[in-house]
């Protein structure tokens, strides 16, 4: 085993915490804890995944795996008693969270609230499902703790007595957020109620964590609150600046209320950090951000683009504690690194079939992690439920719908059947999603094909043109395209599809066409604009696609493809300086991105920096392995340093690479195929 | 104290529901789904138990008498009641095929999944069901092989009655098995493995 660095270690989950909001709090000391924390630290973003929903994500930052590897798909799942609905269940998880993890190495763990918790699991330590803050009952009337809420039993009546329900917070509490919340009218305007929830939830979870850490031996707990991203919901549309939807009245009433809340969460922060005592690591993490700006979708809660689409690409990680490099930025982190990266600090290996990495640079002495296969090919108790009670909810579906086939069971009907449909589609639609996610669109064809067959509709048909496309497989994407037309459902994107299909059938004129169009059709977002970008580089028309992507990147300065995209105009300018610049701020934005890497190595090779190049260009193999062009810019590095074993290493790679792709070239010739 | 006959679909419930009848067992029934060629002699269901979840209460009409409650359902039975139960089990190959069997015949459809799929998922509902059985405190169980039910009806019936506890014709629930009516492992004899 190798060196243990942190002593115990402190996870704080803040969902949807983002550092556009937080640094002009930092700036104006209404976070000391967190600007304290920052300064013994490193801080960056944390890239999230897509779908960007919190049940999905969360359970990616605990397990280190990506959503069609853990299970958890959505907010909701089938009962496979009832064959109703209910809230996720940690029973439908198919791989080992970090607790477990640990568990299974004698360590004890403290879970509080976790997203997809319910019911608690058996681990070594104190569990609370997320159940245990939700207040379900009125005022003054008994409010039970669910079976499965508190682990172990012995503690249910001490952690039951230490909930908060809303209408125990003083009229007075919510004054910081509502300083004018007398002039509220309550029977018609439910603001306050919400607020009071979601405060009373954070308490109560606050609570009984500080106990647990105060009370209960720990050497790891993970702390989760999601207040900040249910306030956000409701209360970002009143941020300043103000929304051109939102009446002036509602503006001034609740302009305050998302610092508060960030200031609430201060304040919680110091009594943890006081609780769990001094050389304790801790890590702050959010899944995603939330779009503050000029971002915002319109409309509010009622926007036709969902609450996803509120939801930012980049979180926020803060990590401080012995052994940690202080006052300094990591960059290119991913949610898929927190698990490696615990696991790292407690000197135990990190999975091999986990997509992250462990931040390393945040620690003053490099270290190298050790490896295993798999965690989950490790034997032996690790306080998950049991196999019996851990449900595969697609599996329990099929015997379900058998039984109903069969006559045994009553099929669900009305309201329960149409709830049903719906979240069953939602979590094969989320599937798919997170294959393609995983640059696997193979595996998410046949998903979407059904779901598109079943009952056509935008968003599965745009996400199934998407896969089509990065297969090569125009022709059906072409179908699909003239289907959504047909449908009702051109714009942009559609102008956009038909522009990239035109052009990669060589139809140049029809394609600029189609690409003008969907520039003017401009949707306020970034990402057509880099699409488009990188068509006109790829035509060679670099005025235009300079433009396309400053464009992008004016709508969304911290886009990574943005930045990337005037790397690449950069590069083919020759203006390598730029070119390094933007590509270097791409990677920093967002780790994961391969041909970034590539292109840095490009542009410092260019520019001389044969050592900083190579790094790049490894990244960027590591990550794709069938860059052939990186293979070929080490073999000269490494010729140029004069490693000639190196550089052959190299030329036999990108030989190998020229042979497959030959061959495939040829079968593809033989046997017709498009 | 309520009897409960219980398994997968197809997996020998009617079976055990017409030897406990004929050894004298009042049955819960009311004849909605009749013989058919699935069951030449009656399935012995009880409707109301699809919607025990909602109408709890009504189990109390089972007191005294035998119930098929079939495995996915088990999970419903309300506390109260001290139950004893009969858990059928038959090789999962030989439950398939005869559930195949009945959804052509019924014309339903069952989920869109491949064969081997369905299996697992099928054998992963099995062990939940099971393990859940072991860890009730307020039920008893005793599986029965349906294979062995066949071949040694006599002392099956024995070990049954002992179980239940209850003044049982041991010799009629015996001649209530009929090995003629074992369709799908002749079936699966005649094709091969």
């Amino acid at each position: 085993m190798a060196e243990r660095l942190a002593k115990k270690l402190l996870l704080i989950g803040w969902d949807a915490a983002d550092w556009k909001l937080i640094t002009p709090l930092l700036d104006r000391g209404f976070m000391p804890t967190l600007e304290r924390l920052v300064e013994r630290g490193v801080m960056g973003n944390l890239a999230t995944l897509h779908p960007i929903l919190s049940p999905l994500l969360w359970n990616s930052i605990a397990t280190g795996h990506r959503p069609h590897r853990h299970g958890i798909l959505g907010f909701l799942e089938v009962d496979p008693q009832s064959g109703g609905v209910r809230p996720v269940s940690s029973t439908s998880r198919k791989v080992k969270a970090v607790w477990n993890i640990l568990s299974q190495q004698g360590l004890r763990s403290h879970v509080i609230g976790w997203f997809a918790g319910h019911p608690a699991e058996p681990i070594e330590g104190v569990y609370v499902s997320p159940l245990y803050a939700h207040a379900t009952t009125a005022p003054g009337e008994p409010w039970p703790l669910r079976e499965g809420t508190v682990h172990p039993a012995r503690l249910v009546d001490t952690l039951g007595e230490l909930r908060v329900h809303p209408a125990e917070l003083p009229p007075e509490t919510l004054l910081p957020f509502v300083p004018r919340a007398d002039e509220v009218d309550q029977t018609q305007d439910r603001h306050l109620a919400m607020l009071a929830r979601a405060l009373a939830q954070a308490s109560s979870i606050h609570n009984a964590a500080t106990w647990a850490l105060e009370h209960e031996p720990w050497d790891f707990a993970a702390i989760y609150f999601n207040a900040i991203d249910n306030i956000s919901h409701h209360f970002m549309r009143f941020h300043p600046p103000r929304m051109e939807d939102v009446h002036p009245r509602q503006f001034e009433l609740y302009r305050g209320v998302i610092d508060a809340t960030y200031w609430f969460h201060d304040l919680l922060l110091a009594r943890l950090l006081e609780v769990a005592g001094p050389d304790v690591t801790v890590m702050l993490v959010s899944d995603h951000g939330f779009h503050s700006d000029h971002l915002r979708p319109r409309g509010g809660l009622r926007s036709p683009s969902g609450p996803e689409d509120w939801h930012r690409d980049l979180g926020i990680v803060c990590l401080a504690g012995p052994h940690m490099r202080r006052d300094e930025r990591i960059y290119g982190a991913s949610l898929l690194d927190v698990t490696p990266t615990i696991l790292t600090l407690f000197g135990l290996p990190v999975g091999e079939d986990m997509a992250g990495r462990a931040w390393v640079e945040a620690l003053e002495e490099p270290v190298q992690p050790e490896r295993i296969p798999s965690w989950e090919a490790v034997a032996g108790p690790c306080g998950m439920h049991s196999a019996d009670q851990r449900v595969d909810p697609e599996a329990a579906e099929a015997v379900l719908q058998q039984f109903v086939a069969l006559g045994y069971v009553e099929p669900p009907t009305g309201d329960q059947a149409q709830a049903r449909d719906r979240v069953v589609r939602a979590l094969r639609y989320n599937l798919a999603r997170s294959h393609l996610d995983a640059r696997r669109p193979a595996e998410a064809v046949p998903i979407l094909e059904e779901l598109a067959r079943d009952r056509p509709g935008a968003p599965v048909a745009n996400t199934l043109v998407t896969c089509y496309l990065r297969l090569g497989r125009h022709r059906e994407a072409r179908r699909m395209v003239e289907r959504l037309i047909e449908a009702g459902a051109g714009g942009p994107w559609t102008d956009w599809w038909l522009g990239l299909i035109e052009y990669q059938e060589g139809n140049v004129d029809a394609a600029l066409v189609y690409l003008r169009r969907a520039e003017a059709g401009d949707t306020g977002r970034p990402g057509l604009h880099v699409r488009i970008g990188r068509l006109y580089l790829r035509k060679g028309r670099l005025d235009d696609a300079r433009r396309a992507f400053a464009r992008a990147l004016e709508l969304d300065p911290e886009h990574a493809a943005s930045r990337l995209g005037l790397a690449l105009v950069e590069l083919r300018s020759r203006r390598h300086v730029e070119a390094a610049e933007h590509a270097l701020a791409a990677v920093g934005l967002r780790h994961l991105m391969p041909s970034a890497h590539y292109t840095l190595g490009v542009a410092l090779a260019r520019l001389g920096q044969t050592d900083r190049a190579i790094m790049a260009f490894e990244t960027a193999l590591r990550m794709e392995p069938r860059l052939l062009g990186a293979h070929r810019w080490l073999r000269l590095l490494h010729l140029r340093r004069g490693d000639a074993a190196r550089a052959a290493r190299h030329e036999v790679a990108a030989e190998e690479m020229r042979r497959r792709r030959r061959e495939r070239a040829s079968s593809s010739a033989s046997t017709g195929a498009a | 104290m309520i009897t409960v006959v219980s398994g997968l679909p197809r997996s020998g419930t009617s079976l055990m529901m017409q030897m406990l009848a004929a050894g004298g067992l009042p049955i819960l029934t009311d004849g909605v789904r009749g013989p058919d060629p699935d069951n030449p002699r009656g399935y012995l269901e009880w409707e109301p138990i699809k919607r025990l979840r909602q109408e709890p209460h009504r189990i109390d009409e089972a007191e005294g008498k035998a119930i098929k409650v079939i495995s996915s359902l088990l999970q419903g039975l309300p506390a109260g009641p001290s139950y004893c139960v009969l858990f059928m089990r038959r090789p999962l190959e030989e439950v398939l095929a005869s559930q195949a069997a009945m959804i052509r015949r019924l014309g339903t459809r069952g989920p869109a999944t491949d064969p081997a799929s369905l299996a697992s998922a099928m054998r992963a509902h099995l062990a939940q069901v099971s393990a859940w059985l072991e860890r009730r405190e307020t039920l008893q169980v005793a599986w029965v092989d349906y294979h062995r039910l066949l071949a040694r009806p006599r002392e099956e019936a024995r070990r049954i009655r002992a179980f239940l506890g209850l003044a049982l014709d041991e010799a009629a629930m015996a001649a209530a098995v009929d090995p003629s009516l074992h369709r799908q492992r002749a079936a699966l004899a005649e094709v091969g493995p």
